[in-house]
């Protein structure tokens, strides 16, 4: 098997086609495939073997044979974790996952909370290692794991409190540094970053890891050109590093070159279709070029993986905003599901105030626009949203003739300065003089 | 980052290439004499040249042939000395054992070469001119030998062994000792995969026998064993027909697979590199045998080859554009809406996209127009009116920002077709809403209008950037639309005199014209993507066939026309599309001729299309013209050689749901099932022939009127007037609204016809006098003239006063209705006649017989030979009275007794054979 792998190796090289590869295959696998199953039929195999006889059936691209060889394999020696990786590239749904009759052992955990997180079931994935945590619990292996599922859960400052603890137990790690690099990029920690890259340099500029790691510093740094080349060097090291593909077709974007953007982020796709950042930069970089309905397919693929991220719905409702479709409708459902999925920056409430406005829906603006005041009030903002909230509710109440409520927004608009208060002042005099008839002539 | 395309020089060394190196020492010794050694005559000799002229030619196509292959070819060329030739291609073959007898092999292959100074030769002695096609072969393999590195020259040896041994094993006469060792040893696990190779083989040659060319199939009938070896998994048969997959089980795997179709595989462990070229049109070729192949295209095993060649060429991004056509014809949306996006996320629309490449400018930005454009069309074709209009709006607009004018052309060109597609349903919604590009256009306007519009703006901007055959399929269009749509100038207020509401069958045809004529000369826009190996591998098919095929071609005449006709136009090699295109034309023309009426011509237009073009178009259009065939022949012939016809037409084309053929099988059925009177029968086709309509409103229009006109005719014949007049009105107002105005006059027709046979004559009458009307405005003879006779029936039955009138009438028409009239209605006429002489009081039948029974016995024999019961019966009553009245009694016996069968047969509608189950 090696030797045949290796001569496929080389022969990859050297035959290296003017279609950038060639289809070198292992001739060993066949006579392996033959004498593996001969011996499986006469049980006279070990559970090395039936690992190798595994690999040899993916190979061959027979999966649901293999599954069952690599289970044998692993419930007769429960500790050979390549093993249990292969099986795991082999589950790509739960349904296949809870086929699978395996025996109990603590591997198996570790297996499961491994596999969950590929099939992005991060909650569950995370209470398996926190439960395997109390039993090992100095494994920077299984913290590394535990930052990572909160990472995918977005908890950002866990993350990151996790990795420094892990990198006080062990300074010269660098497996899953690349992910540190990408919270503190998120919370824009210049020199905490600078620091990080400058360490896994020292310990090995030539990981993957590294090179994206300094790729994402001087991104921060707005060096894109230069952020680029780390990029590619990563992906030279690893031409099936996903995050780098990510990550360069960001950078891209941020150059304007929408379609080496768009390259960088079908190849990422390409390699995980379940990643919906590079999903979202397809999206993105269509939208950027001025083809909103295409985007929308890339939006609709990034929302599918990623429901509740209100970042992408508000991309996707932006896309349908857009004056090229103008597609209100579809806009306010997205918004809505933006809403509803803690909206940090509370942009869904704004827009569907406003939708609702244009479209003449006045009451459910009315309701929109009231939601968004409370927040902005609850979180002490101030700004234009803040007094378009108070005029539209100032106006909508004086024509439903609510004029205890109008008379409140309008006094408090009196605070702001511009146009808005000349506004305020005579909205106030109409409602007092409203008010009078009322009072003098009641209906 | 687009993929990297490396220029066609690429050449690789392979066993079939050492091969023919080994013919052309061969061919050439490097000896004194003018013919060598192994040949009689200078014509056998130069017969081999001739083939390896086109073996030269011919090796850039994508699978080479096998040792085996390469054998049987030589046999037909050789005649005696095929035994030598190939005894000694396989000697020197295995001969090649070590790296250095490879060396020197190439090293005597360059003795056969002539110097520089080739101009002062001998004329007896043979040299090879280095420039000559053979001697450029040669110099390439040499060429390709010396830069080898030594990894390659070990490569070379093992694949020639391999390919060696291949053959030695099919045939145990060349059986060598010492190249046979192990491996040839049948595998338990290998006899599956075998079968299934076999299968496929099967299905495949299945495939070309459904084809009629025989000249594209020489990419895919030897696909190499090797690339359907991973096929494990899957299901491996095409899905579409089902009937063949059992078959070849049956079939033991030992049948006789040695012969010429079912041609040797690549070696299985041989890893040939083909040149990014041969891929490449490998690709084209293959997207044009799905597009006109439609869904008889083998799905799976496609797909399986496909995901081969992404694995082991990752970069070669144009095997993503043909799984989307794959998934595209086979309906399946998802696959094809992936493959789409993935194929233009990479490809950035600037690899191999049949377009001019763009003049200026947008090279950096890429040019995601064309996969709008792309997209669009694909909605179209899956049936999503409103997101491909959506879409193409959008390709619309970039394409403008990009300033990119030839794919805006092609886009409106889209769009027009989108609106005359689908276009009478209530779309004006949607384009009201939405951003409409065409600047002028109220939304207020019709979308016959904006059509109209939008056709000649395109036409425009197609003919001002000289895009030959993009203005040629628009004056098609143009011509459709003329067809059938009445001409009102488009701003006109008021009652001017100039509004004439006709159709110009004289402009439709200047359109054709126009549009014919410019075909004939599309040589300066033939693609830049027809590649050398496509090419030179029909050549090397066609020099082969008038050795093999002139008997066949006497045989069988259509398929010696096509077969003519490529061959002949092979140094020009015609682009496929432009066949197509000028395919379609005599397709519209035919149709026109059809709604004008003149049957004969419409048949004639249609015959032409089935002999000569079926072969490049899709065929779903070959389908059409065989369709309109079959219906001729029902017409005119009766429907025991239209059924026969039909049976012919079901074996070329697979019966794929809502087919063209599956249509014209029900509606024969149908109007048999009338004819003879089973009107449940006739009620339960009409049915099914509705359900094939999609229950979207607007979409499918033409076969849900055909639908209910049929109803009502089932209902007219059941004597249920009400509902049938029912039905007739609602038909009108839909035609009505969606201003189908042909189709309407046939609607009046038929209403006048209800009243007619409901006895209400005088409210008939105005109908007849509508439908004529329209008739006049739309040209449309053949219908005016059987208005014409229902109006003289309806007049008739007013009362022997008329009958004058009536007569009149008729005589009128005669010359279209027997020139162009189907058996019914020719019948019809000559029933009426007869009548009206009748009725005429002045008229005396025994004073001249002859006037009425002549025409009586003409429909009564055309109405046996359509098994018109009904129509038969009224004619033999008549013959009857007739007779009677001139007191011969044996006729009018004979007369009456076929009378008797006839009513009988209408009034029990036989049940025993019941044409469903014979043909459902």
């Amino acid at each position: 098997m090696k030797a045949g792998e290796k001569r496929k190796e080389e022969e990859m090289i050297e035959l290296e086609g003017p279609l950038g590869k060639s289809d070198a295959v292992n001739k060993e696998n066949v006579s392996l495939e033959r004498e593996l199953s001969t011996l499986r039929k006469n049980g006279t195999i070990d559970s090395f073997c039936l690992y190798v006889y595994g690999l040899v059936l993916k190979e061959k691209g027979s999966e649901n044979l293999a599954r069952t060889v690599l289970v044998e394999s692993v419930n007769s020696y429960p500790w050979n974790w390549s093993a249990w990786s292969e099986l795991q590239s082999l589950c790509t749904t739960i349904e296949t996952l809870n086929s699978l009759n395996l025996n109990n052992h603590w591997m198996k955990d570790f297996f499961l909370a491994n596999t969950y997180q590929e099939l992005r079931m991060h909650n569950e994935s995370l209470s398996k290692y926190e439960y395997l945590q109390a039993t090992f619990s100095f494994s920077n292996y299984i913290q590394a794991q535990i930052a990572k599922a909160q990472y995918n859960l977005r908890e950002f400052e866990l993350v990151e409190v996790i990795f420094e603890e892990l990198l006080r137990n062990d300074p010269y790690r660098i497996e899953d540094m690349d992910m540190y690099s990408n919270v503190l990029y998120a919370k824009e920690c210049f020199s905490a970053l600078s620091y990080l890259a400058h360490r896994v340099f020292l310990t090995d500029k030539y990981r993957p890891e590294s090179c994206c790691i300094i790729g994402n510093y001087y991104s921060l740094k707005g060096q894109h050109e230069k952020s680029v080349i780390y990029f590619r060097r990563a992906l030279k090291l690893n031409k099936n590093y996903l995050s780098a593909w990510t990550l360069m077709g960001h950078e891209y974007v941020e150059m304007k070159n929408t379609s080496a953007a768009v390259d960088a982020y079908r190849r990422a796709v390409d390699i995980n279709p379940c990643d919906y950042r590079a999903w979202y930069g397809l999206g993105q970089a269509y939208e950027m070029m001025g083809m909103p309905f295409y985007a929308l397919h890339y939006f609709k693929k990034s929302v599918f993986l990623q429901p509740n991220d209100s970042r992408l719905w508000i991309a996707m409702a932006q896309c349908y905003e857009a004056e090229q479709l103008r597609m209100l409708e579809e806009a306010i459902k997205c918004y809505k599901r933006a809403a509803n999925c803690n909206d940090r920056e509370a942009i869904a409430l704004h827009h569907l105030a406003k939708l609702h406005s244009e479209l003449g829906h006045n009451e459910e603006a009315a309701f929109y626009y009231k939601k968004d005041l409370d927040r902005m009030e609850a979180e002490e903002r101030e700004g234009p949203n803040m007094v378009e909230a108070l005029m539209f509710l100032a106006q909508h109440c004086k024509s439903k003739k609510r004029f205890e409520e109008a008379e409140v927004y309008c006094t408090r608009l009196l605070d702001y300065t511009g146009p808005e208060k000349e506004t305020a002042e005579r909205l106030l005099r109409g409602i007092r003089h409203e008010k009078l008839d009322v009072e003098h002539f009641p209906p | 980052m687009a993929g990297i395309l490396k220029p066609p020089g690429n050449f690789a060394l392979t066993p079939h290439k050492v091969s023919i190196c080994i013919l052309v020492q061969v061919y050439a010794p490097p000896s004194e004499i003018s013919v060598p050694f192994p040949f009689s005559s200078v014509s056998h000799h130069n017969c081999l040249g001739i083939f390896l002229l086109s073996l030269t030619k011919a090796c850039d196509s994508i699978f080479e042939p096998s040792l085996d292959e390469l054998i049987a070819q030589l046999r037909e060329i050789g005649g005696l000395l095929n035994h030598w030739l190939s005894d000694h291609l396989t000697r020197r073959l295995s001969s090649l054992a070590s790296p250095d007898d490879l060396f020197n092999f190439f090293n005597d292959l360059r003795g056969i070469l002539g110097g520089s100074d080739a101009n002062v030769v001998d004329d007896d002695q043979i040299v090879l001119d280095p420039s000559s096609a053979i001697g450029m072969f040669v110099r390439r393999c040499l060429l390709a030998f010396n830069v080898m590195s030594f990894e390659g020259v070990c490569h070379l040896l093992s694949n020639i062994g391999i390919y060696c041994k291949e053959s030695l094993s099919d045939c145990p006469p060349f059986e060598l000792s010492h190249l046979d060792d192990s491996s040839n040893d049948p595998e338990l696990e290998y006899e599956s995969m075998e079968l299934e190779n076999f299968v496929f083989e099967k299905v495949s040659q299945e495939f070309e026998a459904r084809k009629l060319a025989n000249e594209r199939v020489s990419f895919h009938s030897h696909a190499p064993g090797a690339l359907f070896e991973l096929v494990e998994d899957t299901d491996f048969p095409p899905s579409s027909s089902v009937e063949h997959i059992d078959r070849p089980r049956e079939v033991s795997p030992c049948a006789p697979s040695t012969s010429d179709t079912l041609r040797g595989t690549d070696p299985p462990g041989g890893t040939f590199l083909r040149t990014n070229w041969q891929v490449q049109g490998y690709l084209s070729e293959q997207a044009d045998a799905i597009e006109k192949h439609g869904s008889s295209f083998p799905l799976y095993a496609f797909e399986s080859i496909l995901k081969r060649l992404q694995k082991s060429a990752p970069e070669l991004h144009r095997v993503h554009f043909l799984r989307y056509l794959n998934s595209l014809y086979h309906d399946d949306y998802p696959g094809a809406l992936e493959n789409l996006h993935r194929y233009f996320d990479y490809s950035a629309g600037t690899e191999g996209v049949e377009f001019v490449p763009a003049p200026s400018g947008c090279s950096g930005l890429g040019r995601y127009e064309i996969a709008l454009l792309n997209l669009g069309m694909m909605h179209f074709h899956l049936g999503h009116p409103k997101q491909s209009l959506e879409v193409l709006i959008e390709a619309v607009r970039v394409s403008q920002q990009h300033s990119d004018d030839t794919c805006l052309a092609y886009t409106l060109a889209a769009i027009c077709n989108l609106l005359s597609a689908i276009g009478f349903s209530n779309m004006t919604g949607i384009i009201g809403a939405s951003y409409w590009p065409v600047a002028g256009i109220g939304t207020s306007s019709s979308i016959q209008q904006q059509l109209f519009v939008l056709l000649r703006r395109s036409l425009k901007r197609a003919e001002s950037l000289k895009l030959k055959r993009l203005v040629a399929s628009i004056h098609l269009e143009i011509a459709k639309f003329d067809l059938t749509h009445v001409q009102r100038p488009l701003l006109s207020f008021g009652p001017k005199a100039s509004t004439k509401l006709r159709t110009h069958p004289a402009n439709i045809c200047k359109e054709l014209w126009t549009s014919y004529h410019l075909i004939s000369d599309f040589t300066d826009e033939t693609s830049i993507m027809t590649t050398d190996g496509a090419f030179c591998t029909s050549w090397l098919q066609n020099l082969k066939k008038p050795r093999g095929s002139l008997v066949f071609s006497q045989e069988n005449g259509t398929r010696s026309d096509s077969d003519i006709f490529h061959f002949s136009a092979q140094p020009s090699s015609i682009p496929g599309s432009v066949l197509h295109l000028l395919g379609s034309s005599y397709l519209v023309r035919a149709a026109a001729w059809e709604t004008y009426g003149s049957a004969p011509l419409a048949r004639i237009n249609a015959l032409v299309f089935a002999t000569c073009f079926s072969d490049s178009s899709s065929s779903a259009d070959a389908a059409l013209a065989y369709a309109k065939l079959i219906q001729y022949l029902a017409v005119f012939k009766g429907y025991k050689e239209a059924f026969a016809a039909l049976k012919i037409a079901e074996e070329k084309f697979l019966c794929v749901s809502k087919s063209i053929i599956l249509l014209v099988k029900l509606q024969l059925l149908h109007e048999r099932a009338l004819h003879r009177g089973h009107l449940k029968l006739a009620q339960q086709l009409c049915d099914e022939l509705g359900v094939l309509a999609s229950p979207v409103t607007g979409v499918d229009m033409e076969l849900k009127t055909e639908a209910s006109l049929r109803h009502a005719q089932t209902l007219l014949a059941a004597n249920q007037y009400d509902q049938a007049a029912a039905v007739a009105h609602s038909l009108f107002c839909m035609c009505y609204k969606f201003n189908m105005q042909v189709q309407n006059a046939t609607v009046l027709l038929l209403l006048a016809e209800i009243h007619k046979r409901s006895g209400n004559a005088v409210s008939g009458i105005p109908y007849a006098l509508a439908c004529l009307s329209f008739c006049q405005s739309f040209n449309l003879d053949l219908l005016k003239a059987s208005a014409t006779l229902t109006l003289a029936e309806l007049w008739l039955s007013l009362g022997p006063s008329h009958a004058k009138k009536a007569l009149s009438l008729i005589h009128g028409a005669f010359p279209i209705l027997l020139g162009h009239g189907g058996l019914e209605l020719r019948s019809r006429a000559f029933i009426t006649e007869a009548k009206c002489y009748l009725a005429e009081p002045s008229f005396s039948v025994s004073e001249d017989p002859e006037m009425v029974l002549e025409p009586l016995r003409q429909a009564s024999e055309e109405l046996q030979v359509l098994e018109h019961h009904e129509l038969a019966s009224e004619a033999f009553y008549l013959m009857a009275i007739v007779y009677d009245k001139l007191g011969q009694l044996n006729e009018r016996e004979e007369a009456a007794a076929s009378f008797k069968k006839h009513i009988t047969a209408l009034e029990n509608p036989e049940d025993k054979d019941n044409p469903l189950s014979n043909f459902l």
